[in-house]
C-alpha cells in the first residue's frame, strides 16, 4: 500500500546533493502545487458562481475540518471514536449561547471562549475514556471505548434537550447572527466564506504540523505498536489523552464555524446522527492521507445537494451506498487513490 | 552495589504460579543468561523487570531504587531497554522512522509541536551511525513490513539500543535465525560496550555460552542452579532439565 507516511518519510535522511535536490523538487510538485492551486481556486470561486455553491464550499471547508479533526485522533493516534459530534456540537453550542445568552458578541472571544470550553469537555470526558474504558495496549476491549464514546454524545445530546432555558431544548438554538468581528466589522454570508476558509486553512496548516512533528510521529508510533512505545520510553496514556484534547478543539472549532454558518444548533449536532458525517468522512477519504477526509468532504456536501434534489425522500440511502462502495472498491479510501494517481501525473509531466 | 536486584518474586495467572520466589542480582557490566525449558517463567519474568507486569508479590531494585511499581516507560527513562521476543516493531513506518522514534522516547522534546521530527538533523545522525552500526543504513527508507526476518530482528535488537541503556533486556535475540545470522547477532552482543549490562534469555547454547559470564537456569518459575558458563555445561541437572533426560523419554511414556 503506498501513502503518504511512506512518501515523507523518502524526503529527508538523504546525504545530501542531487538526489536529495531532485526529491525536495517531487515533494514540492507533490505537495506545493495542489496546496496553492486549490487555495487559489476556492479563494477566486465565489466571483464566478452563484451565492448557493459558495455556500455549499463553505460547508465543505467546514466538514473538511471536522473530518480531519477525527483523522488526528484516529489515522494518526489509531483511536476511532464514534460520538466525535460531542465536540462538534460543544463548540457550536458554546458559541451560539454565548451570543444569545451571554451577550458576548465579539467573534474572536467568542471562539477563544468556545475552544477552551470544548478543551474543557474533551479532557474530562477523556478520563472515563482513557481510564475506565481504554483504547490500544492493556485495554480489555477497544469495544467498551467505542461504546462509551458513542454514549458520550447522547448524552450531550440529551443535555442540550433537558437545559431548555439554556439550549432551547428539542428545537435547538436559532438566530445566531453573523460574526462580528470587531472594529464594527461584520461578515455577510459572502464574506463569511473567507473567514471560514482563512480559519480552515491555518487549521490545516496547524494539524499539518502537528502529525509530522515530534508529537505527531509518536502518535503514529503508538498506532502501529503500543507496547513497543512504552518500552522506548514514551507515556503512551498522555499521548493517547492529549490528542483526544486536540482533535475535540478542531473538532470544536469546526462546530463553531457551522453555528454561525447556519445560524442554527440543535441536539443532534451533538448525537449519533453528526458524529456519522465524521465517521463517513474519515472512511471514505482514508485513514492513511493527511487530506484525505478533506476530498471526503468535498464529495459528502456534493452527494448530499445533488441527492436531496433527486431521491429528495431517501437520500441518506445514498451515503450507504457510497460507503460500501468505498470499501469494495478502495478500501484504503479516496485519498490514496487520489494520491497515487497524481504521483503518476506529476510522474509523467517531469 | 547490584545494578538490578529482585527480591522473591511471585506471579500467579490465576491458580498458575509462573514465578515462584525469584531473588536475584545483577552486578554493573556483568552479562547474564537466563536459560530453561518453555514455560520456566522467563518471560514472565521479564515483564515483572520492564513493567509489563506487577507482581503478585516481592519487590523489583533497579539502581538501589524500589520501581516494583513504576510503570514501563519510567523504568526506560531509568537506564533499562528491552527487546521482544516476537518481533515487536512499527511494520508500517520505515527503518529510519523506527529508529528516530526509538532516539526521541528517552530525550527532550518528544512532545514538540513545533518542529519536524523528520527533519531533526542531530536525531537523524545519530540514527544514522545507528543504523549502519546495524547494517540497516542501504534499507532506511524500506517500509519495516517489508525486511526480510533477518534484519527485522537486527532492527529488534537496534531499538533499544537507542536509549543507550545501562541494562540491556534481550529476549531471544537469535529467535528463528539461521546459524549465520545467529553467530552475527552473537558477536554484535559481545561488542557491546562495558558500560551496558545485559541480562538475556536464549535457547541458542552457541549465543549463551559466547556472551554470558553467568547463567541461570530457571525451571517452574525457581533457579534450578546457576554458575559460570563452565559450571553449566558440566551440569547434570542442567542436562536432564534442559536438554530432557533419557530416563524421562523412555521411562515415563
Amino acid at each position: 500500500m503506498e501513502d503518504d507516511r511512506v512518501l515523507e518519510v523518502n524526503t529527508p535522511a538523504g546525504p545530501g546533493g542531487k538526489a536529495t535536490a531532485a526529491r525536495a523538487a517531487r515533494s514540492l510538485s507533490l505537495t506545493a502545487i495542489p496546496v496553492v492551486g486549490i487555495g487559489l481556486l476556492i479563494l477566486v470561486l465565489p466571483l464566478f458562481v452563484p451565492t448557493f455553491i459558495s455556500s455549499l464550499v463553505t460547508k465543505m471547508m467546514i466538514y473538511g475540518l471536522f473530518g480531519l479533526s477525527l483523522n488526528l485522533l484516529w489515522g494518526y493516534g489509531g483511536i476511532p471514536s464514534f460520538g466525535h459530534a460531542a465536540f462538534f456540537g460543544t463548540g457550536g453550542y458554546a458559541a451560539g449561547i454565548m451570543i444569545l445568552k451571554a451577550g458576548i458578541s465579539n467573534f474572536w472571544l467568542n471562539l477563544v471562549l468556545a475552544l477552551l470550553f470544548t478543551a474543557v469537555i474533551a479532557a474530562i470526558l477523556g478520563i472515563p475514556a482513557f481510564r475506565v474504558f481504554g483504547v490500544g495496549a492493556g485495554a480489555t476491549n477497544p469495544i467498551y471505548f467505542l461504546l462509551a464514546t458513542i454514549a458520550f454524545g447522547e448524552l450531550l445530546s440529551r443535555m442540550a434537550v433537558a437545559l431548555r432555558p439554556l439550549t432551547g431544548g428539542s428545537t435547538g438554538i436559532s438566530g445566531i447572527p453573523e460574526p462580528d468581528l470587531g472594529f464594527g466589522f461584520r461578515t455577510t454570508a459572502s464574506t463569511y466564506y473567507y473567514l471560514v476558509f482563512v480559519i480552515v486553512a491555518v487549521s490545516v496548516y496547524l494539524m499539518y504540523r502537528i502529525v509530522n512533528s515530534h508529537y505527531g510521529y509518536a502518535l503514529r508510533g503508538i498506532h502501529d505498536n503500543e507496547r513497543r512505545m512504552q518500552a522506548l520510553g514514551y507515556n503512551t496514556w498522555l499521548y493517547k489523552y492529549t490528542s483526544w484534547i486536540l482533535a475535540g478543539v478542531f473538532g470544536g472549532l469546526a462546530g463553531v464555524l457551522f453555528a454561525y454558518f447556519g445560524g442554527t444548533m440543535v441536539p443532534n449536532n451533538l448525537a449519533m446522527i453528526t458524529s456519522d458525517i465524521a465517521f463517513w468522512l474519515v472512511i471514505i477519504g482514508s485513514t492513511t492521507v493527511f487530506f484525505g477526509p478533506l476530498l471526503a468532504a468535498v464529495l459528502f456536501v456534493g452527494i448530499e445537494y445533488f441527492a436531496s434534489i433527486y431521491l429528495p425522500a431517501r437520500w441518506p440511502l445514498i451515503f450507504g451506498a457510497v460507503m460500501v462502495a468505498t470499501i469494495m472498491l478502495m478500501p484504503n479510501g479516496v485519498g490514496v487513490e487520489v494520491l497515487k494517481l497524481w504521483k503518476r501525473v506529476t510522474r509523467g509531466a517531469a | 552495589m547490584a545494578l538490578l536486584e529482585t527480591n522473591r518474586i511471585f506471579v500467579h495467572f490465576g491458580g498458575l504460579a509462573a514465578v515462584k520466589g525469584l531473588s536475584l542480582s545483577i552486578e554493573p557490566g556483568e552479562r547474564v543468561a537466563l536459560i530453561g525449558p518453555n514455560g520456566a517463567g522467563k518471560t514472565t519474568f521479564f515483564n515483572v523487570l520492564t513493567g509489563q507486569i506487577r507482581p503478585s508479590s516481592g519487590s523489583v531494585h533497579f539502581k538501589g531504587m524500589d520501581i516494583t511499581n513504576h510503570s514501563v516507560y519510567a523504568r526506560t527513562h531509568m537506564g533499562m531497554a528491552r527487546s521482544f521476543q516476537i518481533t515487536s516493531l512499527f511494520p508500517n513506518l520505515s527503518v529510519m522512522v523506527n529508529v528516530l522514534i526509538a532516539l526521541q522516547g528517552i530525550r527532550r522534546g518528544r512532545y514538540d509541536l513545533r518542529r519536524y521530527f523528520l527533519k531533526d538533523k542531530e536525531l537523524v545522525a545519530i540514527a544514522q551511525e545507528l543504523l549502519e552500526s546495524v547494517a540497516l543504513w542501504d534499507l532506511r527508507d524500506e517500509k519495516v513490513s517489508s525486511l526480510a526476518y533477518g534484519q527485522q530482528r537486527k532492527l529488534e535488537i537496534a531499538l533499544p539500543l537507542a536509549s543507550s541503556p545501562d541494562l540491556l533486556l534481550l529476549d531471544e535475540p537469535s529467535c528463528g535465525l539461521t546459524p549465520a545470522e545467529s553467530s552475527d547477532i552473537t558477536s554484535r552482543i559481545r561488542d557491546l560496550g562495558p558500560k551496558i549490562t545485559v541480562l538475556m534469555i536464549a535457547h541458542d547454547m552457541d549465543l549463551v555460552f559466547g556472551v554470558a559470564e553467568r547463567v541461570i537456569l530457571l525451571h517452574y518459575g525457581e533457579i534450578a542452579c546457576e554458575g559460570t558458563c563452565e559450571e553449566i555445561r558440566a551440569n547434570q541437572m542442567v542436562k536432564e532439565i534442559y536438554m530432557g533426560s533419557r530416563k524421562s523419554v523412555t521411562g515415563t511414556w
